[in-house]
């Protein structure tokens, strides 16, 4: 019962506390309008340039729209213990750091799923894009996939923002590079074959190629690979996450100071 | 926009006569909070009730009461970054209000703090900064920011990064900084809140020097030690209202001749100290709970009366642990103008001391 | 003190280099300023490549750089009351005799100058890594289209500072305007590309005639007309600061705004 507090009431108690998107004007301009923005933007490119139709911007935006919510919000979520000079009280206390961890993560996962939601919701509207019945089962795994292991990589680096200032600016960084890697925008093709590789370690890679492929018509066998391909990606942020966070405390236990901000 | 930059030139038949730095006529504030947002609640807090005083023209006044008293809104409606919701005040004649440029360029204003500077920047950078934005004459800068620098105690560390000052270099860098433009009234907020005694007591004489240079300063404070060593006169305020106002010397003799008996007692009820409060005498009763379940009861009263005894006798169905006495602090005359004039805190509310 | 042209140039270049110095002291602000407008040249040149554009390299550098210059302005002058305001030296400079306008000009004129970092980055790779002539960003022409963007784009972010003083949530809408004013200004995606509607909005942005007058000096077409507009439209958004800012300032005053972070 302990655990299960722990894991849903600290989890969403702490997602009001350090969450600083969660004022109702900073969620909707950050959180629903910028991604929504940034989705129309590659759409005219797309159309300008002729590269690739409306769907594979739409499809590739709004598993990106996911990466406010998680990354920002999974290293808030972390990062914002040690700026608020709370992360003593958390280190002392006795709870289960997997409960509290994961606790953590779920606010931001759902969070991420609901802007998903929206971002297609818009897109459909404006531009007039269908997704094809039979494709939703397969876009809905993509999206809760895609948005849980995207937050354990928000959640890592916040992990690495506990021993390190400056967390908004590595998650400024990792974002760029979710844009540029994960084929969101720019098709795996026309990618450097460096930076292509690098994208598959990324969180979204897959889950956007599995969405894409549900929308296509791909064979579910097919668009399951991508979803497990993307579950693994998330698996290892998760397990990377849990060994910093673990690190950290033992450091700051034996004379590293994590309170300094 | 222009035209009020230049008002130092032009309006005289607006100025009041020229013997008061600072007046101010029943000067009020009112914030307005706003909570919720499905269903959203409005709530006034008086922050300022009515306040009326004036500071003579170098003179060293002093705003003492504790957090929230309204202090800090008092010196911002003063110094023209907080609009009154009613009432007026005058900075050496000009109406805050319909002439705040003019304000501006006659007043410092220096809070506490380790906020109001550019951290990335030395303190030289910071000072040659804000004396362009304060108007300091381009001929004169470079010698005026020596001069504050060496008065401060900063020569030699002017252009190291100010996030490595300690919080007394900064206070000090703060008050160089109020003093840029050569102000004739300086506002002082807290000072030397958050600041070591010995560079307190720095702040301190560097503040009796201005003062005794012809400054008028007028510093808010909760400490009562520092209002009594520097200021010639001391307004008490509580709650927005001033419950107090005259030279400290008067102030503390309405309690000087006081004597305070301390009672460490178990079990303490109201019912003991409104027992306590009817005995002849006794001024006011407080009591301090400690989570041990003791209670220490401070009962103040007449220096002339003989309370000892009567007061133990109240007390006795209750377990004392220790009784003690002594004569009236400046801390419990303090403590004895903050209390309300009901309830189990210490003190009643006093007249005014001297005029308002 | 007195307002002589004399006084107000000196006070320009004095809160200019003090505003710089501050900001470029700042390692995110300056990774953020260059690292966005490269992401989204090197998203552009790969799409080029992947449309079979190969001579796009350029234009897509140059537009990177305007929008880097625009997002340099919009965030750092959309949210110059909030920083200045959490450092806590708003009230000094709402509290001083100079007058508000002159006293925030520097502080936009710093985040567009900041926002040149990114032009010279983004051209910088162009010419390093993708083999670009430096010919076109030599000539005069093209240094005084962007010198005039700058300029122009500092007017606007002085009305933004203004407008959002009594916002404090100003970075939500700071999120939001990113995209919209790439768009609209046409830096990467034509405006042809948009619907027609939206193209009257356009004209009224000094961003879009600065950014159609630097693109005539590299492809060598007339480049006064643009300039031109861009410099009246600008001094109009000039004078809308000058009526707004006395009007927030005031209710600033009234409503105790000042110090709230």
């Amino acid at each position: 019962m302990r655990t299960f507090r722990v894991t849903l009431i600290g989890g969403i108690i702490s997602y009001r506390a350090l969450f600083h998107w969660v004022r109702p004007a900073s969620f909707v301009g950050s959180l629903l309008a910028a991604p929504l923005f940034q989705l129309l933007f590659f759409v005219f490119l797309g159309r300008a340039l002729g590269v690739a139709d409306d769907r594979f911007y739409v499809l590739g935006n709004v598993i990106l729209s996911a990466t406010g919510a998680c990354i920002f919000g999974g290293a808030m979520g972390v990062a914002n213990e040690r700026v608020y000079g709370t992360l003593g009280h958390v280190l002392l206390s006795t709870c289960r750091r997997g409960a509290l961890w994961a606790g953590r993560s779920l606010p931001y996962a759902v969070n991420a799923v609901a802007v998903m939601v929206f971002t297609l919701a818009c897109a459909t509207a404006l531009l007039g894009v269908r997704m094809p019945v039979g494709s939703l089962a397969g876009l809905a795994a993509a999206m809760v996939v895609g948005s849980l292991s995207c937050t354990a990589f928000g959640i890592m680096i916040g992990a690495i923002g506990l021993r390190f200032r400056n967390v908004d600016t590595i998650a400024d960084a990792a974002m760029m590079l979710l844009v540029i890697a994960t084929g969101a925008e720019v098709p795996h093709s026309a990618l450097p074959i460096w930076l292509d590789g690098i994208g598959l370690f990324l969180p979204l890679t897959n889950a956007i190629d599995a969405a894409r492929g549900s929308v296509d018509g791909l064979a579910g066998s097919a668009v399951m690979i991508d979803v497990g391909r993307e579950v693994l990606v998330g698996v290892g942020y998760a397990g990377l996450a849990a060994v910093l966070l673990k690190y950290f405390e033992y450091r700051s236990r034996s004379g590293l100071s994590l309170d300094a901000v | 926009m222009w035209r009020q930059v230049c008002a130092r030139q032009s309006d005289a038949a607006d100025r009041l006569a020229e013997s008061a730095a600072i007046e101010s006529a029943n000067l009020r504030r009112v914030y307005t909070v706003r909570t919720g947002w499905r269903r959203r609640t409005t709530k006034e807090i008086h922050a300022v009730q009515g306040v009326t005083f004036s500071v003579e023209r170098g003179e060293l006044f002093g705003l003492l009461g504790p957090n929230g008293a309204g202090k800090t809104t008092i010196i911002k409606m003063l110094n023209t970054l907080l609009l009154p919701t009613a009432g007026s005040a005058r900075v050496l004649g000009y109406d805050v209000v319909k002439h705040p440029v003019a304000v501006r360029q006659r007043i410092g204003y220096v809070f506490g703090g380790d906020r109001g500077l550019y951290d990335r920047l030395s303190g030289l950078d910071n000072l040659r900064f804000f004396a362009e934005l304060y108007g300091v004459d381009p001929a004169v800068q470079r010698r005026r920011i020596g001069t504050l620098l060496d008065m401060v105690g900063l020569i030699g560390r002017e252009r190291e990064r100010v996030e490595g000052y300690s919080r007394g270099m900064r206070q000090r860098l703060h008050i160089a900084r109020g003093l840029l433009n050569e102000p004739e009234v300086l506002f002082l907020d807290e000072p030397s809140i958050g600041v070591d005694p010995v560079a307190a007591r720095d702040l301190r004489a560097i503040i009796k020097e201005l003062a005794a240079g012809g400054t008028t300063v007028l510093l808010t404070t909760h400490y009562m030690a520092e209002a009594d060593e520097l200021c010639d006169r001391v307004a008490v305020i509580v709650a927005g209202r001033f419950k107090a106002l005259g030279r400290p010397a008067d102030i503390k003799a309405s309690v000087v001749n006081d004597q305070v008996l301390e009672i460490c007692a178990r079990s303490v009820r109201d019912v003991h100290l409104d027992a306590l409060r009817r005995l002849p005498g006794v001024r006011s009763v407080g009591v301090d709970n400690h989570s041990d379940g003791a209670s220490v009861i401070l009962v103040r009263a007449d220096g002339t009366s003989n309370f000892h005894a009567s007061a133990i006798r109240t007390l006795n169905d209750l377990w004392i642990i220790r009784v003690n006495t002594r004569q009236a602090s400046l801390e419990d005359a303090y403590i004895a103008l903050m209390s309300p004039a009901q309830g189990t805190g210490i003190g009643t509310q006093t007249s005014p001391v001297g005029p308002l | 003190m007195t307002t002589r042209p004399g006084r107000v140039i000196r006070f320009t270049l004095v809160g200019l280099r003090t505003h710089l110095l501050y900001m470029s002291r700042s390692v995110t602000t300056v990774l953020f300023t260059i690292a966005t407008p490269v992401l989204y040249s090197l998203i552009a040149i790969y799409l080029s490549h992947a449309a079979t554009h190969p001579a796009r390299v350029i234009q897509a550098s140059v537009a990177a750089g305007l929008m880097g210059i625009w997002s340099s302005v919009l965030f750092q002058s959309g949210t110059a009351f909030q920083r200045q305001r959490r450092l806590g030296v708003l009230e000094l400079i709402v509290g001083a005799p100079t007058p508000i306008l002159l006293a925030l000009f520097p502080i936009t004129l710093a985040t567009a100058v900041i926002g040149a970092y990114a032009m010279a980055t983004t051209v910088f790779c162009a010419v390093v890594f993708f083999g670009a002539s430096i010919t076109p960003f030599l000539s005069p022409l093209f240094l005084a289209a962007v010198l005039v963007c700058i300029v122009t784009l500092g007017f606007v972010g002085v009305l933004m500072a203004c407008s959002f003083i009594m916002l404090r949530n100003a970075y939500a809408l700071v999120n939001t305007l990113e995209h919209p004013i790439w768009m609209l200004s046409g830096m990467m995606v034509p405006l042809s590309a948009l619907p027609g509607w939206l193209h009257p909005l356009s004209w009224l942005l000094p961003s879009m005639w600065g950014t159609q007058a630097v693109r005539d000096s590299v492809v060598g077409g007339p480049v006064a007309v643009p300039i031109t507009i861009a410099l009246g439209t600008g001094a109009t958004y000039l004078a809308l600061a000058v009526f707004t800012v006395k009007r927030v300032e005031r209710r600033a005053l009234a409503l105790a705004t000042l110090t709230l972070a």
